[in-house]
């Protein structure tokens, strides 16, 4: 462990992270597909602006998209980070568990029976994350334990068949309804409304919260279940409870941003060579390092190709294949 | 590049400069205040400065009386609106905006599926047109919530969309324009088919793309000008806008006539076509009747009867459809 996961520490570590989101959240805010000064961001940002518009842009447009970033990067670094202690697998993420596939799939079918993707649809891919959640989840389960890779294939092997399914809804979908699904599957934060601001704050945080609880048991869970149930854990609640605050976290984050892919995978090994693998530093680390991460893609999106943008699952996969393979051989090397 | 252009000048910077100071000597100005207000409600009251109108999708709309500032976010729309002599009115489209050439030179919003929400707000816009065959809803959704008006027109016949136009012209104070518009094309179209009423119906076979083998669907603007032009549609019995259609199908039913869409994304030869395993078998290929249509024919702008003239002459080359230049 490279800090040691004194209250201090972790007190100050979070300070710092947060203050970097600050500061990135900020910068973000000055960038964007209309050309606005410094100075007319920051008037804007005030409600000072002579020119409304800048207000509008700034507050209305860029803002919340800066909130949702950083919801949804926190929600699928946490997320990662938890599968991956629970699973003692460092593949594990929301997405090869096939916990995406699902909600999306559930998305989709809900816009496939009726209505939208950016309105009805959060509830039902959640219960589609659920859904995958609970059926993988049955297929893993040895002898009333988790087994690992079990669990790993069973998630790879649904995430697999629920994109077939996908395809089969996609066919089936009118050109105009496709459209719009296109761009939320590749993982797309334009679409953001305050209602999904209000839903996802309280939910996001309630669950990094909850999941917090569980850092000494992820710890100790990191040793082997027989070591845990030794140490007095609750290892049977204490997976599924884990388990569960996962699938919740990603749920919500695909619903209302599609496939953002490699975040969930790769914060959480960014997060422990800084600081390393007590979950006490790495859960609040990776929450804070998959938003800061996840603002910036999503900035990266939003101005490269002004006034088009790209959808930012775009950007992290061509960020996070690199950084994986570099991670990959590292520790292949050492 | 919009803000360049949206940039309040240095001189009106300068003279919200000077306005800001006294407006926080309160005292006396309260009833210069109330005065002013009063004035602009008696206006607003008199001008009856906005109406609420179901848009052609159903959405319920605040149209500003007199919309000075439009901005259109699809290709069909920009044409129409310069045909109804509104360009000047228009400032800023998207960047598949380039008929009439004038159309290049707005400030662009973006892509039609994605504009950029912001460069649409920093040109405010009184009234943003939209289409619900190229644009997405949810652009309309968060415009609306933004506090823009987002009319939405729609069209997937030449019917409608000559109603389109009429609907965009009284929505926007043009209907006389808009009206003779109309007849001039409702006379061209009109001539086509009178022109071929009598002729022996050719079998065509409209191809979306080639690989895999895509037709148009029987609700299509295709569809609708094949049947116009005097030919059979062979995809017209499949279901969806742009089916897809085995090659055994396709041969099976062996067109006359095989037409392309004549657009930059479009590469392949005909050559190229028909070299492809199967193609040498359709009729059509045997006697080199594969031709490449403007691409108009899929967007509802009144170059929609451009095309059709031309599909007309492709389908019966022993007629004269001269009758008006082509578009190209």
């Amino acid at each position: 462990m490279k800090i040691a996961a004194t209250g201090r520490n972790v007190v100050t570590l979070v300070l710092v992270l947060a203050a970097c989101l600050a500061v990135v959240g900020l910068v973000a805010l000055a960038f964007g597909g209309a050309h606005l000064s410094l100075r007319e961001v920051w008037a804007g940002l005030r409600g000072e602006s002579s020119a409304p518009e800048a207000s509008v842009i700034v507050r209305q447009i860029r803002l919340p998209r800066v909130l949702l970033a950083m919801l949804v990067g926190a929600a699928l670094a946490v997320s990662g980070t938890a599968l991956q202690a629970l699973l003692r697998n460092p593949l594990a993420d929301p997405y090869v568990l096939g916990i995406s596939s699902g909600a999306a799939l559930g998305a989709i079918v809900a816009l496939w029976v009726g209505g939208r993707v950016a309105t009805a649809s959060p509830l039902v891919a959640f219960g589609g994350a659920l859904a995958t959640t609970a059926w993988v989840y049955f297929l893993g389960r040895r002898a009333g334990r988790l087994a690992s890779y079990t669990l790993l294939l069973a998630g790879v092997v649904t995430a697999s068949f629920l994109s077939a399914a996908i395809l089969f809804v996609l066919t089936m979908l009118s050109t105009r309804d496709v459209r719009g699904v296109a761009f939320w599957l590749m993982g797309d934060l334009s679409v953001v409304t305050e209602s999904h601001l209000r839903v996802l704050v309280p939910v996001v945080v309630a669950g990094i919260v909850a999941l917090y609880f569980f850092a000494k048991d992820l710890n100790v869970l990191l040793l082997g279940e027989e070591e845990a149930a030794h140490l007095g854990v609750n290892v049977a609640w204490v997976e599924t409870a884990i388990y569960l605050l996962a699938s919740l976290l990603t749920g919500v984050a695909v619903a209302v941003s599609g496939a953002i892919g490699y975040l969930g995978l790769l914060v959480p090994h960014l997060g422990r060579m800084v600081v390393g693998s007590d979950h006490r530093t790495l859960l609040p680390t990776a929450a804070l390092g998959g938003a800061i991460v996840l603002v910036i893609s999503d900035t990266l999106a939003r101005t490269i190709v002004a006034p088009a943008e790209l959808p930012v699952g775009a950007v992290t996969a061509v960020a996070g294949a690199p950084v994986f393979i570099y991670l990959l051989r590292r520790t292949a090397g050492s | 590049m919009i803000l360049r252009h949206s940039q309040p000048s240095p001189v009106r910077r300068r003279l919200g400069a000077a306005h800001s100071p006294p407006r926080r000597k309160l005292g006396g100005k309260l009833a210069r205040t109330v005065a002013l207000i009063t004035v602009f409600l008696g206006l607003a009251v008199v001008c009856h400065s906005a109406r609420r109108v179901a848009d052609q999708t159903g959405r319920s709309v605040e149209i500003p009386e007199r919309a000075e500032r439009l901005i259109s976010l699809a290709p069909s729309i920009t044409e129409t609106l310069f045909a109804l002599g509104l360009g000047d009115q228009l400032v800023g489209d998207t960047d598949y905006c380039e008929y009439p050439p004038e159309a290049r030179l707005k400030p662009h919003v973006g892509p039609v599926l994605n504009p950029s929400l912001e460069r649409i707000v920093a040109l405010k816009p009184d009234l943003v047109l939209g289409s619900r065959e190229a644009n997405r809803i949810e652009t309309a959704d968060q415009l609306e919530r933004l506090g823009i008006p987002v009319y939405g027109v729609t069209a997937q016949t030449v019917d409608e969309m000559l109603s389109s136009i009429e609907d965009l012209g009284n929505v926007l104070g043009r209907e006389a324009e808009a009206r003779r518009l109309v007849r001039e094309l409702r006379e061209r179209i009109d001539r086509v088919e009178r022109r071929v009423a009598n002729r022996p119906k050719p079998k065509v076979l409209f191809v979306v793309w080639y690989r895999p083998l895509t037709a148009a669907g029987p609700r299509s603007f295709v569809a609708d000008v094949v049947r116009r032009a005097g030919g059979v549609s062979i995809s017209d019995d499949l279901s969806g806008e742009w089916p897809r259609m085995s090659l055994e199908e396709a041969l099976r039913r062996n067109p006359d006539v095989i037409l392309f869409p004549r657009a930059e994304s479009f590469a392949p030869s005909p050559e190229d076509l028909t070299t492809l395993p199967g193609w040498r078998n359709f009729n059509a290929v045997k006697h080199h009747r594969l031709y490449f249509v403007s691409d108009t024919i899929i967007r509802p702008s009144p170059r929609l009867v451009d095309a059709l003239e031309e599909v007309a002459s492709f389908l019966h080359p022993e007629l004269d459809f001269s009758g008006r230049e082509k578009s190209r």
